[in-house]
């Protein structure tokens, strides 16, 4: 246990870290923002920041950062996070496809084959109960795929490593996030604001140095 | 045959009583089934159920003579120990090291009868029980290296720096549940003869120190302990020791190695036999986010794994006789239980499916509130709501952060003792009494959506079922309660949040906020 929570405390401090660089990095782009484009840049910086804890070594990573390059105005904003560190790795897209038609033809294969014996052991009954289950599996496996940035491509073993790996991903970033956003609230209302024309991200800026001084 | 002297004698000298008997009883009905395989001394059986029958039908073939049944774990371990103690019997009549006993009037001279055990006997019918090394260090080493689960097979396999016809032998992966196949551990003290390396080298490694962390795995242990303290034949090895203790350190990922080990042990794959992995086994208590390092480990273990294990027979399955030339590729070596297809598609089939159940597991112990189900359609749903509630949380959260008051200028102490604070409560999330610094009034409260009551309503639930903690309680205070002005302005943000940003539109989410905004203004 004591590794683990090691483990994720070290995670949670260089997601944070990586976080504000972003914020910092987007708010020198653009220096005045309304709520929904605080959102947003809140959002992708936070989304950069837990994938490059990955170091492009998950495929949802590499995914999701690939996925926010797309974007032109984004793009700059990511070479800047990036210039100094990781390198976005991208699988080639040619080999994604060989291989996903690989396991696609190799599926149909087996899932035939699998039929015919089935059929013949087991009566027709048990065979369509199984057949209605691995519908119901079917379904659900591909709105996961949906929800895994990058699983599009991969099969059921893969996918659920992944999964794993996002949802730990993830948790970090709720955490996160939310342990920010409540320091921020209590220190709102107990009073210690004060109107003043700091930028918002200055605002948050100091929380955050705080809290990893806090933390380290 | 008198199989119920043998067990008396036998006599569970670890102490666990009722076995005996339903050894003794298991041993007689499989008897005639394994013909000469040592009883059932793959035992590890897996619990329950078909567990003897596939118990004997692991460790029928090669185990043959020579296994030393492994002993496993309490429920199962008893069988073994009746069947270890058979087998010790049926060994020392083979090698003659042993004392008498053993009548091998039980064990029938038909080798073999079963084609199912055949293929990983690899073709040795040993017909006469071979001439296995007839130490009690072999036996010591088959007994503890059937306790290990299949976890450990990565450890056995690794001293697997045994000649090629042992190979065939690695390719035991004891099943999950506890099966366990006696795996011809070291070749170098077995007869060279086709025979005897089917019949097994337990690999028993000498492991017993090792970190087992596997749950299983620890099952095993004091079985395997227990053991070699009873003399059961050590294929002392020592360096197989050393592999494993080096393959440990590869392998550590949170302080369980052996579990890397066992997996990597899981990878030949042999046609016409099949056992479940004890991947599984190994995994449940590796942290998710390891698991990558542990693949690795585990394909490094298959690489160690594959100059050793030798040639599978014709029958084996294709992937066997590549086993020299795959440095990475992963392929999984099982073994047919009993009563099942032998074909090696299915027996891939079986693999994944396996595997998948395996990886499941570990999924049930980060999702919250699954520890319950059973059953991968049910899991997957709980596993999806899960992720869509935190991808929602990351919206919400990010939105509220965006709404911090941009002037808010903290002050340290303040900082510092909230954050103390914070840090001691996990779950903080929501207090109920949340004000939000509503936007400046300058910035336009817009850009607030479309209040989405269902879609509020909706990720309530889910996240209340995902995450059962302050949120909801948050929301439904924030909905029901009277209108302040903050509640409002906390609503807005939740269905902000909540809602897809994709939904995001500029209309006032009411027209009476603005109002309120220029109204709540100090």
């Amino acid at each position: 246990m004591k590794a683990r929570t090691g483990y994720s405390t070290s995670l949670k401090q260089e997601f944070l870290k990586k976080w504000i660089k972003g914020i910092r990095i987007y708010s020198n782009f653009k220096k005045d923002m309304n709520i929904l484009e605080r959102k947003k840049a809140i959002k992708l910086s936070a989304d950069l920041a837990i994938a490059s804890t990955r170091n492009a070594s998950t495929r949802w990573s590499r995914t999701l950062t690939a996925n926010i390059s797309k974007n032109e105005t984004n793009k700059l904003f990511v070479e800047q996070i990036f210039s100094d560190s990781e390198v976005i790795k991208k699988e080639a897209p040619s080999r994604l496809m060989a291989r996903s038609n690989r396991i696609a033809s190799k599926k149909i294969w087996r899932r035939s084959h699998i039929t015919q014996i089935k059929a013949r052991k087991m009566g027709p009954y048990a065979v369509k109960a199984s057949s209605i289950a691995k519908k119901l599996v079917k379904n659900r496996t591909k709105v996961l795929k949906s929800l895994v940035p990058g699983g599009e491509n991969m099969d059921g073993i893969s996918l659920i490593k992944e999964t794993l790996d996002y949802i730990v991903s993830l948790r970090v970033q709720v955490d996160v996030m939310r342990r920010l956003a409540s320091a921020a609230e209590n220190s709102t209302r107990l009073g210690l604001s004060s109107k003043c024309s700091v930028h918002w991200l200055q605002g948050i800026f100091t929380v955050l140095d705080h809290w990893c001084a806090m933390v380290h | 045959m008198d199989i119920a002297g043998k067990d008396a004698t036998i006599e569970p000298e670890k102490g666990n009583e009722n076995p005996v008997n339903y050894c003794a009883t298991n041993m007689s009905s499989d008897w005639p089934l394994n013909d000469n395989y040592l009883p059932n001394t793959s035992v590890g059986m897996i619990p329950r159920g078909n567990s003897i029958m596939e118990s004997s039908a692991c460790s029928s073939a090669p185990m043959v003579d020579s296994f030393c049944p492994l002993i496993w774990d309490q429920p199962v371990s008893e069988q073994n120990r009746g069947y270890c103690h058979v087998n010790i019997q049926n060994n020392a009549r083979t090698s003659d090291s042993f004392g008498p006993s053993a009548g091998t009037g039980w064990i029938p001279d038909t080798m073999l009868r079963d084609d199912m055990f055949l293929p990983t006997v690899q073709g040795m019918v040993p017909q006469s029980l071979p001439q296995l090394p007839s130490d009690s260090g072999f036996i010591e080493r088959a007994a503890r290296f059937s306790c290990f689960s299949g976890g450990n097979f990565g450890d056995m396999m690794n001293p697997f720096s045994v000649p090629e016809y042992l190979n065939s032998y690695s390719g035991m992966l004891a099943s999950v549940q506890g099966q366990h196949e006696v795996f011809a551990g070291d070749g170098t003290k077995l007869n060279t003869t086709e025979s005897s390396k089917e019949a097994s080298l337990p690999l028993v490694y000498g492991t017993e120190g090792s970190p087992l962390k596997n749950e299983k795995m620890r099952e095993c242990l004091p079985c395997s302990r227990e053991e070699a303290q009873q003399g059961v034949c050590t294929l002392a090895n020592d360096s197989d020791e050393a592999e494993f203790s080096s393959r440990g350190d590869q392998e550590e990922l949170e302080g369980s190695p052996r579990e890397s080990s066992g997996k990597g042990v899981e990878s030949k794959k042999r046609k016409g036999t099949e056992q479940s992995t004890a991947l599984n086994v190994n995994n449940r208590a590796l942290k998710p986010s390891a698991k990558t390092a542990k693949d690795d480990a585990e394909i490094q273990n298959k690489d160690d794994l594959n100059p050793t294990t030798s040639k599978p027979s014709g029958k084996h399955g294709k992937k066997g006789l590549q086993w020299p030339d795959l440095p990475k590729e992963e392929y999984i070596r099982v073994r047919a239980r009993r009563g099942q297809a032998t074909n090696s598609h299915s027996l891939a089939e079986r693999l994944r499916r396996e595997r998948i159940s395996e990886r499941m597991k570990f999924l049930q112990d980060l999702v919250p509130g699954c520890s319950k189900i059973t059953g991968k359609a049910v899991m997957l749903d709980e596993i999806i709501n899960y992720v869509q509630s935190l991808q929602r949380q990351v919206e919400f959260l990010s939105m509220k952060l965006a709404t911090v008051n941009p002037w808010l200028n903290f002050s340290i102490e303040g900082l510092l003792t909230k954050d103390s604070r914070i840090g001691s409560s996990s779950s903080l999330g929501f207090p109920p009494d949340v004000t939000i610094p509503y936007p400046p009034p300058h910035q336009t409260p817009p850009g607030l959506i479309q209040p989405d009551l269902s879609s509020l309503a909706n990720s309530s639930n889910a996240l209340r079922r995902s995450i059962n903690s302050p949120f909801t309680p948050a929301f439904r205070e924030s909905t029901s309660q009277a209108p302040s002005m903050w509640e409002d302005e906390l609503h807005n943000v939740v269905q902000m949040g909540i809602s897809s940003s994709a939904h995001l539109s500029s209309q006032d989410l009411s027209g009476s906020l603005p109002p309120r905004h220029i109204k709540a203004e100090p």
